[in-house]
């Protein structure tokens, strides 16, 4: 059982399962959470957030970390709104344009001068932030072009939207890269052991480099299409996606040890989220109910993967039942 | 095939390599042999492209090249099994098998893939599940997963760096026979051993490398066993190695019974007295490191009884050891032997407690303490500031010895490796030290997988093979041939067990 | 290194002096007091990163629920209660991280962003998101004040300083903590008292985040819980620029000190440039990813 429950390629569905069927529970017979309307907003918030925690939990595979993704985010919405107001494809492309180089060149940093990404990437962080500052002049900018929110927003079959069927076309294409190529097993690898992975051959460098552009290629994305969708920006307002990025990528099975999660786990992980704020909300929960909920959830995942839990166990175990027997 | 020329390396103020030159016929199998630190692995990564060398030209096929990365060597046609294994434990077998091959494209779920790797296990006689993750396998399954991924490579040279470390007779023939099959077939293959017998068994030429530098290549035929022994040691035993002068006799001791690390080590049990060097002997994997460490408490799992004069020192705790005077040196300092702190802070860390006044710490008495016992070791006191990592392997080594002086009485030194990436002048010295501590009527106990340090310093022998202790040899009957075939060789009826 | 902190700091103050009106009364005043609020987390915040536990992002959070915490026990039971209930709450909720880190290695971002969410979420439960006000400000106004033109709230920061600078300097907890953070399997294999010394260094960190809440709430007469919000980022940039490595294993609370203020003279100067606010986040983005780059060539 325990098993089971520690294995990273289980326990994200599993985490999903309880979080619906608590929340069906607890809402039995009046039918607000198993709704299309909670279904479409876990989406929306899935589309939000769900691309920075794809491009953060890539990064985690391979045993590093991007705190950047936030910065990125804020940075990518202010770029799009700013040179795109009415062409949204001219946004969209200088937005992820800047935060896949703004990625690459925090990879570059790391791989060159062989830098942990803790702190390249907290000063990628402040710096994305200063920069989003500066050239909205510390303002909030919105955009005229409500049209094109409501296009990114309208419900497609009830259930999607624009927004969201983008990014989960962008989860497909992700998990079908990572199961059926070369890729997928060599950044498994990398995040395994990448002394081993260096010496079996494994082109290390190219794939940090690879996973830190295309962190901050998906956290711009993520935070353009959300600028879009909102038909504004501000520089700071958008930085607490973060948390919430990392906690689905660590309830999806990846691990800040690296060498495990998949796209798929993140998938589950980001919906055990959504869902949750979701579900609450359909509900009638008050707002803090969700707080609660996913900060101890992720409470309960650190500990559960402390390296010293099981350490402690048993010493405790041979210090209780072995002495005790003899 | 491949020629190397002056090839040198250094790692900060130790030179591993110096101007190393060898070359390699085709369908040629070479031994390397030499000491520990003799730069035999250096020497392999320097050609593998992991580490680049500071001076020296390697050709293949008469064309300089430059094999800056693993990539790079495997495209001019070389593979290597590294010493430490490059298994990427969360992948599968097959995974593992073509990981960092170039023969594979991007979409690599190919039959023909899972065929090869099938029929590479097959060579070496192992049925391996194809998809069963590696950290799964044991260390000796997972050495013949390396070979396998190795026979895949198609490779022209072929490094094998102490590839039988941790695997039985039966699995080390089934290696040399896939390898002479890969000779017939005009590879070459560089053949990295401690266990001369593989030499003699399966390389036409053997290359001997001591401290660096390159001693004597000789083909098999015109070499005797002894003639290699003594081209690797190349120097005389008496010089190193102090006498045991007596001391006085006492029945206290460290005691260790029945001492059990689930899958490492079974029904383990230990006497070191007082004032005598005892020594596990054992090859990687035997368990003697792990016996070190369990016994300085750092193996969770590890049951079993210590007796240290007549009191239980309890599993699990290294601060209690540390009240009682239990020291550790381990085997790896960069791990866990150094802070990375200046070498004050360094050889004074586990007693700060005893210079507190009113809760406050006295710098004035924790200089004086730390220069007293840097003399002590022959460690230069001008250099009490400096960070511990500055210094060369013999001084760290100093170092964490000097940790084991103070606290109330003679304590308990358990050393794992005492000299590993030590220089020869600092060996002397440690080794002299190790007497001092004799002296004062310390236990030592130790490991090491230096097979001529274990004969020269030791006053007991305990041999240890997979796990088990298997015999135990006094001052008067130590001997080289008899540890050596108990290491390797287990025979016979163990004087110990009964 | 050493050297060259030196005089890129006399290079800052000789640029900051020649500014015209930078030695005027008012911007330093201001300079010295918004240094104090970041100053006291960053204090804190350098136990956690010389323990080699990188950063923790629940700080602010906890300082902000400390101030609303102060100002409560203010208007119930008077100043002596709120200050040591605030400085306790803050030991407590910080130091149950510790527990968890220094005993059982669990990831310190990790449990930090938990805190973060869970302090955030348990006050809007308990206080409704609400700001709470103080009713008299008799003696914690009195620390709003001046003495001889400095800001009593800098002098609080200067007492923390020098604290923290010698309990890391003169006690065996502040030297285990620089041992533990320089080599966490030699600190195991040595015996140091790992799972103590992190819990204690959280307990501090905490504390010392509680102090930087309660200069909150006196100098804004409130609590709530906006009142923090993104100061631990300022906090770790103030740590990292005073030149202790991210690593952990080395440091010094002084480094924070000259830290916080090398960001706050850049920061009051560009305002005086002309520069607005936002060129602040910028430079000091650049100047943490300098600062650690700069560390790269360095590592011991």
């Amino acid at each position: 059982m325990l098993s089971i429950v520690s294995s990273p390629s289980i326990r994200p569905y599993l985490l999903l399962a309880i979080v619906i069927l608590l929340l069906a529970a607890v809402d039995f017979g009046h039918g607000r959470f198993l709704s299309l309307g909670t279904a479409y907003s876990a989406l929306q918030s899935f589309s939000t957030f769900g691309l920075v925690a794809l491009g953060l939990g890539l990064v985690m595979l391979i045993g590093e970390f991007d705190l950047s993704v936030a910065g990125v985010f804020g940075l990518a919405g202010c770029i799009a709104l700013l040179t795109g107001p009415d062409h949204f494809w001219v946004g969209m492309l200088c937005a992820v344009g800047t935060g896949a180089a703004f990625g690459f060149g925090q990879g570059l940093l790391i791989v060159l001068l062989d830098l942990g990404s803790v702190p390249i990437t907290l000063g990628g962080l402040l710096t994305a932030t200063g920069i989003a500052y500066v050239i909205t002049h510390n303002r909030a900018i919105s955009s005229d072009n409500l049209d094109l929110a409501m296009t990114l927003n309208d419900p497609v079959v009830g259930l999607f939207s624009l927004r969201s069927l983008v990014a989960l076309g962008i989860f497909v294409v992700a998990a079908a890269i990572f199961a059926t190529t070369r890729l997928g097993r060599d950044l498994i690898a990398t995040g395994s052991d990448r002394k081993a992975a260096i010496i079996a051959g494994v082109s290390v460098k190219k794939l940090l480099l690879g996973a830190f552009a295309f962190s901050g290629f998906m956290a711009a994305m993520g935070g353009a299409m959300l600028s879009y969708g909102l038909a504004s920006a501000t520089p700071s307002g958008l930085a607490d996606v973060l948390v919430p990025a990392a906690a689905a990528a660590i309830l999806g099975g990846v691990s800040l040890a690296g060498g495990s999660g998949t796209p798929l786990g993140i998938v589950a992980g980001i919906l055990t989220l959504t869902v949750l704020r979701s579900g609450l909300n359909a509900v009638a929960a008050p707002p803090f109910a969700h707080d609660l909920a996913t900060g101890l959830i992720l409470f309960a995942v650190a500990v559960f993967d402390a390296p010293y839990l099981w350490r402690r166990w048993a010493a405790l175990h041979i210090h209780f039942v072995y002495y005790q027997d003899k | 095939m491949l020629v190397a020329r002056q090839l040198t390396k250094s790692f900060g103020q130790v030179e591993a390599l110096r101007e190393v030159s060898l070359s390699l016929a085709p369908g040629e199998i070479r031994g390397i042999c030499g000491e520990n630190g003799a730069g035999k692995s250096t020497l392999m990564k320097l050609l593998m492209g992991i580490i680049r060398p500071d001076g020296g030209t390697i050709e293949i096929d008469g064309q300089a090249q430059t094999i800056d990365s693993p990539q790079r060597a495997q495209q001019l046609g070389l593979a290597m099994v590294a010493q430490e294994l490059s298994l990427a434990p969360h992948l599968s077998v097959l995974d593992n098998i073509w990981l960092g091959n170039r023969a594979v494209p991007l979409f690599h779920r190919r039959d023909k893939f899972r065929q090869r790797a099938s029929e590479a296990l097959r060579l070496l006689n192992v049925d391996y599940d194809l998809d069963r993750p590696v950290r799964t396998l044991t260390m000796g399954e997972r050495q013949l997963v390396e070979i396998a991924r190795l026979l895949v490579r198609d490779a022209r040279i072929l490094i094998l760096d102490e590839p039988t470390a941790t695997l039985s007779d039966v699995e080390i023939e089934r290696i040399l026979s896939a390898l002479r099959a890969l000779k017939a077939k005009g590879s070459s293959i560089f053949y990295v051993t401690h266990r001369l017998g593989e030499v003699f068994s399966v390389c036409d030429s053997v290359t001997v490398l001591r401290n660096g530098a390159h001693v004597a290549t000789r083909p098999v035929s015109d070499i005797g066993r002894h003639d290699l022994i003594e081209l690797m040691l190349g120097r005389s035993f008496e010089q190193m190695y102090p006498p045991p002068e007596p001391h006085k006799s006492t029945p206290q001791s460290l005691t260790v019974s029945n001492l059990h690390i689930p899958g490492a080590v079974f029904n383990f049990s230990v006497v070191a007295p007082r004032g005598e060097i005892t020594c596990i002997a054992g090859q990687v994997g035997a368990g003697a490191v792990s016996v070190i460490r369990s016994l300085a408490g750092l193996v969770p799992e590890a049951t079993g009884t210590i007796v240290l004069d007549g009191t239980m020192l309890p599993m699990g705790s290294v601060a209690k050891r540390v009240r009682r005077n239990v020291a550790f040196v381990s085997e790896d300092r960069g791990r866990d032997g150094l802070f990375r702190r200046n070498v004050l802070e360094n050889v004074t860390a586990a007693r700060l407690p005893e210079f507190t006044r009113a809760g406050l710490l006295s710098w004035a008495k924790l200089r004086h303490f730390g220069t007293e016992i840097c003399r002590r070791v022959m460690l230069d006191t001008a250099r009490l500031e400096t960070s511990a990592f500055n210094l060369s392997g013999g001084n760290q080594q100093k170092l964490l010895f000097a940790r084991a002086f103070g606290g109330k009485g003679p304590g308990v030194i358990l050393i794992n490796e005492p000299t590993r990436g030590v220089d020869v002048g600092a060996r002397a010295e440690i080794y002299r030290l190790l007497r001092e501590f004799c002296q004062m009527g310390y236990v030592l106990l130790m490991t090491s997988s230096d097979l001529e340090e274990v004969i020269g310093i030791s006053d007991t022998v305990v041999t240890m093979y997979r796990g088990k202790a298997v015999n135990r040899y006094e001052r008067s009957r130590i001997d080289m041939a008899a540890i050596l075939a108990d290491i390797t060789h287990p025979t016979g009826v163990s004087r110990m067990a009964s | 290194m050493t050297t060259m902190r030196g005089i890129v700091l006399a290079a800052l103050l000789v640029w900051a002096v020649l500014t015209p009106s930078f030695l005027s009364m008012p911007s330093l005043t201001a300079l010295l007091t918004t240094a104090s609020v970041i100053g006291c987390m960053a204090a804190g915040m350098t136990f956690i990163t010389i323990g080699g536990n990188v950063m923790s992002f629940a700080l602010g959070a906890t300082a902000a629920a400390s101030a609303f915490l102060f100002t409560a026990l203010l208007n119930a039971s008077g100043f002596a209660a709120a200050f040591a209930g605030s400085l306790v709450f803050g030991g407590l909720v910080t130091g149950i991280q510790g527990l968890v880190i220094g005993s059982l290695r669990a990831n310190p971002i990790i449990i930090s962003i938990a805190a973060n969410i869970l302090i955030y979420g348990a006050a809007s439960w308990l206080t409704g998101n609400e700001t709470i006000y103080a009713a008299s400000t008799g003696t914690s106004q009195l620390l709003g004040g001046t003495i001889g033109g400095v800001p009593i709230e800098f002098l609080i920061f200067l007492a923390i300083i020098t604290l923290g600078q010698t309990i890391l300097s003169f006690t065996v907890f502040g030297r285990n903590l620089l041992l533990i953070g320089s080599g966490w399997t030699t600190a195991e294999a040595t015996g140091l008292p790992i799972a103590r010394t992190v819990f204690l260094s959280y307990v501090w960190a905490g504390v010392f985040a509680a102090i930087s809440g309660v200069l909150l709430a006196i100098r804004y007469n409130q609590g709530n819980m906006a009142l923090a919000v993104q100061y631990d980022y300022d906090a770790i940039a103030a740590v990292l620029v005073g030149g202790t490595p991210i690593q952990g294993g080395d440091g010094s609370m002084i480094r924070t000190l000259v830290g916080v203020l090398a960001i706050s003279v850049i920061q009051v100067v560009l305002l005086l440039h002309g520069f607005e606010e936002e060129w602040r986040h910028l430079v000091t983005g650049l100047l943490v990813l300098l600062v650690v780059i700069l560390y790269s060539g360095q590592r011991i």
